[in-house]
């Protein structure tokens, strides 16, 4: 069983609630076991944001419900043969096939159904409620990163840069600030468009000026701009030493902004959050070509999504940058079930949330959205939520960021509840990249009842594997010696365990550690 | 009104059988106009040449007072902003509790001190913020930002005369004569107490004259330093000058600084027995005239003297010219402009109103090469962006809340590099007279972050004193616009308001996709038309004035918006 099926299976088994059952939430927490395991490291979170309201049903489509939809959507279905299958029950749209490599690489994750209790579907409103990561009800100015950077800096931007903290503590790609970095007295991210030529787009730079006196002080005021940036030297500095060992797709204005995204992250810059963006989600028209569902509107921005993010992912890879870097897509709502006259879809509720990257738990959570036959799907209908995006942003905050659950209560909410969207993971260095394919552990099965067996292949030497609980203390040491090179497997019984999350820890003669969730059921 | 009329009243175009999009386009091709002279302007009256005049001639003119300005006409506009308004009432002790002579809600403008308590720091704060509230109270006049010219000129500074009824006292001198007679108002500033410790005139004696206040007559407030063409000789007047003057200016003292005597009134006299009774020969450059002794009206007539010369009205024009069109005063504009208003004023005996009459009509100020190029000191700057974008002021009825307001504004401005009452030297502020800068020495690594801080705060969480948030209201502001409901047209509208020419393709693209990211132009209609049919519903109009907070938070920090 591929480990990122696990995830699938439990959603399938039971829904949401099973991460949490049996255990107190805050038990669920492993920030600890990931801060043990990983020790501070320069950790970055990219976030993809799709303006506009994305279609989830014509990305991530659910084959169990492929009949209903078909009659739903008549005119927008894609013939379930032009589909990418991913999993039994789930295909990506055609276009999609870099992103299908991702997650064949086991560095994708799809989340079911995210969305918030009581949906807004205004566009401004539900963006709103998206970065600020507040509840529909709450008209909380602040971002969600921005407040969590609130807690370590509270007179931010007072005193920065300073020299512990020279790099900015967030960038937005493009010419406006993000608003899921806006704090209490400054936004945190910094608009740039290009890291090589600092001047925001708004300054008009690149524009000619006239040659009138007019023309002569706004050309003052633009180089005065770009040399009073307080960040200026380190982000160019880290643009003339980064790199991109891949070709991005050059007609792609996502992908050239992930190229600029990791030319940074390569070049040094200790920038926690990028913020990219891509427009055009608004398919209330024309979404598809009448006839041929498989093109339209939303067929190029799948286009887009996915080889920019296969674009990227693979340049992180192959700088051995990709444990480091977790990504994230965002969308204010999906669609509604029903397609409407004009080739499009009108504003709806949930959708799926992808998170990319070599430290996803990859795989899918939640279950595929059931539709409704026709009788049943009224027509402003749209997907019910499974997954709470706060509880998506709380749990990369505490598995990425290490924050404690009790602050990612306050910053997000105090319902908060925990879930493994991310996987231990440790940073690449050389002599891990030769031995990372060598190493992986498979549990099986998992989640477990009593038992659950773990193999894995090693080369003659020194393993240890032992079985931690959430808090990161052992539970039990299941192999302490010297093995022979090749396979092996070892059952370990957790009859006595309380039902929860536990991690097994396998440690190699060289150091090198594997670190994997394990859920026992109720 | 429908779309293309509306852009037409905008941009002073004719409406034509263009799309609305051509039209937006082709605003950026005014044709300049050759560089033109004090002929009246008789070509179009739009939006961008009342916007203009009233941008230059007050602070931060709104949208509906723009639109006033069309309709009424450039001759109406000139006359509303010359009109004589009341001498408002006195700067009050708002918080002070230890004021033994002046009851909070009073005035302490003839109050005098009370030794060993420390009166002069909150009554400098009062009359600091009631300041300010005149520069954000003003309607369309002239007023303030001639209060502001002339204290930039005879510059004084309160933390080396440290006596606020004196500060007072000269800056009424400048309301009352804001485009009065120049040379009246020189004479009244020669003798006037504020200067008089300043320049140190109030020590100036036979026995021991002081040259002070007589050079800087000279040089600074009259006649201005020409080039040196020989020792001590400075083309429009000597250094011998410089003594003889300060002879003639001996004698006058003043009276009242930091009393505590309540029977002693701020003022200044004449001490006989301090004055210089001797024969003051002058140089050539002033005809070789010999002053006699007149006692306490000899300074009258030295000034009369010194306006005798055609200098002194081309060395003020220059002034007005730096002030209200750009610092470059180019060999044409020398010829064209500064030369003819000066004869004007020397026609019209020295009466400032009318070289400001002329000049606000003229084809030169509304040449398209004077739209625009000037980078907003502080006070306007901050005094702009609170007035055009109509932002809540502290109701008259809250004293305290109102005065403490009013006194953040100006300490903003302070770190931005322009305190009122402490221009850095008598020169004034440097931006009027430093070459080769002038101007763009408001701008630097330091300033610049201040002016966004300014403008974040003042857009998104509001700057707060006691309990009042100045914070602007967007959804407030774009309601009395043409057309609000096509994001095109609203941030076109904007456009006009805040910058003063317009802004490439480019940035209007880039403006509209903070308006409405990755959404068609019609979802900003649909989502601000829910809003407008049920604006009590929190959820709508939040989901739009975000928005709207988004956008001028963007233009605010462009470079354009520091430029008028």
């Amino acid at each position: 069983m591929k480990r990122r099926q696990f995830l699938k299976t439990t959603s399938l088994a039971a829904s949401v609630p099973v991460f949490i059952n049996g255990m107190a939430v805050s038990a669920m927490a492993n920030s600890n076991i990931f801060s043990a395991i990983n020790g501070d490291s320069d950790r970055v979170l990219v976030l993809i944001q799709l303006n506009g309201g994305n279609d989830g049903l014509n990305m991530v489509v659910p084959l169990d419900q492929y009949d209903n939809l078909a009659n739903l959507r008549s005119n927008l279905i894609i013939p379930e043969s032009n589909l990418l299958e991913v999993e039994d029950t789930m295909s990506f749209h055609p276009n999609m096939t870099g992103l299908k490599s991702v997650y064949d690489n086991g560095q994708l994750t799809v989340v079911q159904s995210v969305g918030y209790p009581s949906q807004n579907r205004s566009h401004f409103r539900s963006t709103d409620i998206w970065t600020n990561g507040v509840a529909s009800d709450d008209f909380t100015t602040t971002g969600w990163l921005g407040r969590n950077f609130d807690v370590d800096t509270p007179s931010f931007p007072v005193g920065f840069p300073n020299e512990d903290c020279p790099d900015p503590f967030a960038i937005a790609v493009g010419s406006q600030i993000s608003q899921t970095c806006q704090g209490l007295n400054g936004n945190y991210s910094m608009a740039i468009n290009d890291p090589t030529d600092l001047n925001p787009l708004a300054s008009g730079n690149g524009d000619t000026v006239p040659s009138t006196p007019y023309g002569d002080e706004l050309a003052f005021l633009r180089l005065a701009i770009e040399q009073a940036n307080a960040y200026g030297d380190v982000i160019t500095a880290a643009a003339a030493v980064g790199t991109n060992m891949v070709d991005y797709p050059e007609d792609n204005a996502l992908a050239q902004k992930l190229k600029n995204v990791a030319l940074m992250i390569s070049g040094g810059l200790q920038t926690k959050v990028y913020v990219v963006s891509l427009g055009g989600f608004d398919t209330h028209a024309d979404q598809v070509v009448d006839g041929e569902t498989t093109t339209g509107e939303h067929a190029v921005l799948m286009a887009t999504l996915s080889s920019a993010i296969q674009a990227f992912q693979a340049d992180l890879d192959a700088q051995e940058l990709d444990k480091r870097v977790v990504g994230m897509t965002f969308s204010e709502f999906g669609r509604r079930i029903r397609s409407n006259g004009s080739l499009g879809t009108d504003h709806g509720d949930a959708a799926p949330l992808l998170l990319f990257g070599s430290c996803v738990n990859a795989g899918v959570i939640g279950d595929n959205p059931v539709i409704g036959t026709e009788d049943e799907v009224d027509v402003s209908q749209g997907v019910d939520m499974q997954f709470n995006f706060r509880n998506i942003y709380g749990s990369i905050l505490m598995d990425w960021f290490e924050v404690e659950e009790s602050t990612v209560q306050n910053v997000l909410f105090p319902e908060f509840e925990y879930l493994p969207v991310l996987n231990p993971c440790l940073p690449d260095n050389t002599s891990e990249a030769i031995r990372k394919e060598t190493i992986t552990v498979v549990a099986a099965p998992n989640p477990f009842s009593n038992e659950t067996t773990l193999s894995f292949t090693c080369q003659h030497e020194h393993i240890q594997l032992r079985i931690l609980n959430s808090l990161g203390q052992e539970v039990e040491v299941l192999i302490d010696k010297t093995l022979s090179a090749g396979s092996h497997s070892i059952t370990f019984d957790g009859k006595k365990l309380a039902a929860g999350s536990y991690y097994y820890q396998l440690k190699l003669e060289n150091g090198q550690q594997k670190s994997g969730l394990l859920t026992r059921l109720r | 009104m429908n779309r293309r009329a509306t852009l037409a009243t905008l941009f002073g175009k004719k409406s034509t059988e263009k799309s609305t999009e051509s039209t937006v386009a082709t605003t950026t091709a005014s044709p300049p106009l050759v560089l033109s002279g004090l002929d009246p302007y008789t070509d179009t009256w739009e939006y961008e040449q009342a916007a203009h005049l009233l941008r230059r001639a007050m602070f931060g003119p709104t949208h509906n007072q723009i639109k006033s300005s069309i309709q009424d006409g450039m001759e109406a506009t000139v006359a509303t902003l010359l009109n004589d308004l009341p001498m408002p009432s006195p700067p009050l002790n708002y918080s002070n509790e230890d004021d033994l002579f002046v009851p909070i809600g009073e005035t302490w403008i003839e109050a005098p001190y009370s030794a060993g308590v420390n009166l002069r720091g909150a009554r400098n704060a009062s009359l600091k913020s009631w300041t300010m509230g005149h520069l954000l109270n003003e309607g369309v006049s002239l007023r303030e930002k001639m209060v502001l010219f002339w204290h930039n000129h005879f510059a004084t500074a309160s933390t080396i005369v440290n006596d606020p009824k004196l500060v007072y006292r000269l800056h009424t001198l400048f309301r009352a004569n804001a485009w009065g007679n120049f040379r009246e108002l020189t004479k009244q500033v020669t003798i006037d107490p504020m200067m008089l410790r300043y320049l140190n005139g109030n020590q100036n004696r036979v026995q021991a004259p002081n040259e002070n206040y007589a050079r800087e007559l000279l040089e600074l407030f009259t006649i201005g330093k020409g080039p040196q063409v020989d020792d001590g000789d400075y083309t429009n007047y000597t250094e011998d000058d410089v003594i003889q003057m300060a002879r003639v200016l001996t004698g006058w003292r003043d009276r009242g600084f930091v009393t505590t005597n309540p029977d002693v009134e701020v003022g200044s006299f004449f001490v006989s027995n301090r004055h210089d009774t001797g024969e003051k020969q002058l140089s050539h450059r002033f005809d070789e005239v010999v002053i006699s002794n007149m006692g306490d009206g000899e300074y009258a007539h030295l000034i009369d003297i010194i306006f005798e010369k055609e200098e002194v009205a081309k060395f003020i024009c220059r002034k007005i010219y730096r002030w209200f069109i750009y610092y470059k005063i180019t060999d044409q504009a020398e010829t064209d402009v500064i030369q003819p208003l000066a004869q004007i004023l020397i026609d019209n005996d020295y009466e400032i109103k009318s070289v400001l009459e002329v000049f606000f009509k003229s084809q030169h100020f509304y040449d398209m090469l004077n739209i625009g190029p000037m980078i907003k000191n502080p006070v306007d700057f901050t005094v702009s962006l609170i007035k055009q974008l109509e932002m809540p002021l502290p109701p008259g009825d809250n004293l305290n809340q109102q005065y403490r307001v009013w006194f953040i504004i100006n300490r903003v401005n302070a770190a931005m590099l322009m305190e009122i009452f402490n221009p850095p030297s008598v020169a004034g502020w440097p931006a009027y007279y430093q070459e080769p800068g002038y101007s763009r020495l408001w701008i630097n690594s330091t300033t610049l972050p201040l002016r966004n801080e300014m403008t974040n705060r003042l857009t998104n969480q509001g700057l707060t004193a006691n309990g009042f948030t100045v914070r602007i209201n967007p959804l407030e502001l774009i309601a009395q616009f043409d057309d609000p409901f096509d994001p095109n047209i609203l941030i076109q509208e904007l456009v006009v308001l805040l910058f003063p020419q317009p802004i490439t393709q480019n940035q209007i693209a880039f403006l509209k996709e903070i308006l409405i990211p990755g959404l068609p132009d019609f979802e900003w209609t649909v989502e601000y038309g829910d809003y407008v049919n049920d604006p009590t519903n929190e959820d709508l109009a939040m989901g739009v004035e975000n928005k709207l907070r988004n956008l001028l938070t963007a233009m605010l920090t462009m470079p354009e918006y520091y430029l008028s």
